[in-house]
């Protein structure tokens, strides 16, 4: 009896985790996300997007310095885009975070922040 | 206006039907120095372009192109500028030949289409001019927009099977158009390029009929092809041209063909 209670669970707990993951593993692999960054007359520009071109709304941005230390963050809009105003010349690690743990980053080496700025 | 387009279509497939035959596997080239940009690569590309036997690795002289250029987001850039003349030869060919070189500088995401119309070669063997439209497909940054569609030149093969990205074995896909149009039934040269970057040995046909490969398009001018090998791997669809150039004083027909280029990697 216990060892067939045992099995119940196992099964359960193996049901749920299919569940979870018809919901989110389909998508996972179809919808990577990119982050393309560039730096313009003092500004950081970055665009958030989908392999078919369509943008990632409403990710978080999050942005490093070379030491790994946490230097701004932000949203991206409708567009996928988020701009900020250069904040360090050093390498910067931009980091994308969207819906369901999707994520990605660039980094823009020091001398394109130093060329943009 | 229907039946203005299926006259069109026929006439087209007709002029296809008889030039298609005599087979000379000579191939417009532009292989990039890689199909795929990502964060990590150098964002600089290296083309050549070239006028070869891609199998056998014969170089024929290959003037400066009429046209070289490149789209991206809908947009076309005028390269011609940026081409450089270098030299090369197969080896077991005495003499070098023309053929041109071009860096380009990625600097956005998306689809890049590289195009070239060369200048017509005369080919006194077979009594025709010979210009090949070529393109290949190069993916920046994931973004996986534009490849599938036409640049709009004379004649040229839109793919249905995104043309990057290809495992060694997968089945490529393309629709040949003549000014725009589906050309039914159209025959399609297929060759690999023997002188791939990473080619592990040269590949030696055992038979002539091993050289080029021959595949025809359906109704809609819409063909296949399994790749066997990595590297690079060329489709032409030739035709001729409803226009002639002067030769020595004479009229002569044109062979124009559509070519694309895809790169295979082996699954490991």
């Amino acid at each position: 009896m216990e060892v067939e209670d045992g099995t119940m669970k196992t099964l359960m707990r193996l049901g749920v985790l299919l569940a979870v993951c018809g919901l989110a593993g389909g998508t996972a692999l179809a919808h990577k996300v990119n982050l393309f960054a560039y730096v313009e007359s003092g500004t950081v520009h970055t665009e958030s997007y989908f392999p078919d071109g369509r943008p990632v709304e409403k990710g978080r941005v999050t942005v490093f310095d070379s030491r790994d230390r946490l230097l701004l963050e932000g949203a991206t809009d409708h567009q996928g885009l988020f701009s900020f105003p250069v904040p360090k010349v050093d390498d910067l690690r931009i980091v994308l975070d969207a819906t369901m743990g999707h994520r990605n980053s660039f980094t823009l080496k020091k001398a394109e922040v130093e060329a943009g700025k | 206006m229907r039946a203005a387009r299926i006259t069109l279509a026929v006439a087209a497939a007709a002029v296809w039907a008889l030039t298609a035959g005599p087979v000379a596997a000579h191939f417009g080239t532009i292989t990039p120095s890689t199909d795929i940009v990502t964060q990590e690569d150098d964002k600089t590309l290296t083309l050549e372009v070239k006028f070869i036997h891609p199998l056998e690795r014969h170089y024929m002289e290959m003037a400066k192109p009429r046209r070289f250029g490149v789209v991206h987001a809908g947009k076309q850039t005028d390269l011609l500028g940026t081409l450089t003349a270098a030299k090369g030869k197969a080896p077991d060919q005495t003499e070098e030949f023309t053929f041109w070189t071009a860096g380009f500088q990625v600097r956005r995401p998306g689809d890049y289409l590289f195009f070239v119309e060369p200048t017509p070669y005369w080919e006194p063997a077979e009594d025709v001019f010979i210009v090949h439209y070529t393109k290949v497909c190069v993916n920046a940054l994931g973004l996986e927009e534009g490849w599938d569609a036409p640049i709009g030149l004379e004649t040229e093969i839109v793919p249905l099977t995104r043309p990057y990205g290809l495992w060694t074995g997968n089945l490529f896909t393309g629709q040949v158009l003549l000014k725009g149009r589906p050309v039914p039934f159209a025959e399609v040269e297929v060759e690999y390029l023997n002188a791939s970057p990473g080619n592990p040995g040269i590949v030696q046909a055992p038979a002539d009929a091993f050289v080029t490969q021959v595949v025809k398009a359906d109704a809609n001018g819409v063909f296949s092809y399994a790749m066997p090998r990595a590297g690079w791997w060329g489709f032409a669809a030739l035709g001729e041209a409803d226009w002639k150039l002067a030769q020595d004083g004479q009229e002569k027909g044109v062979e124009i063909g559509a070519v694309i280029w895809v790169h295979t990697r082996d699954m490991k």
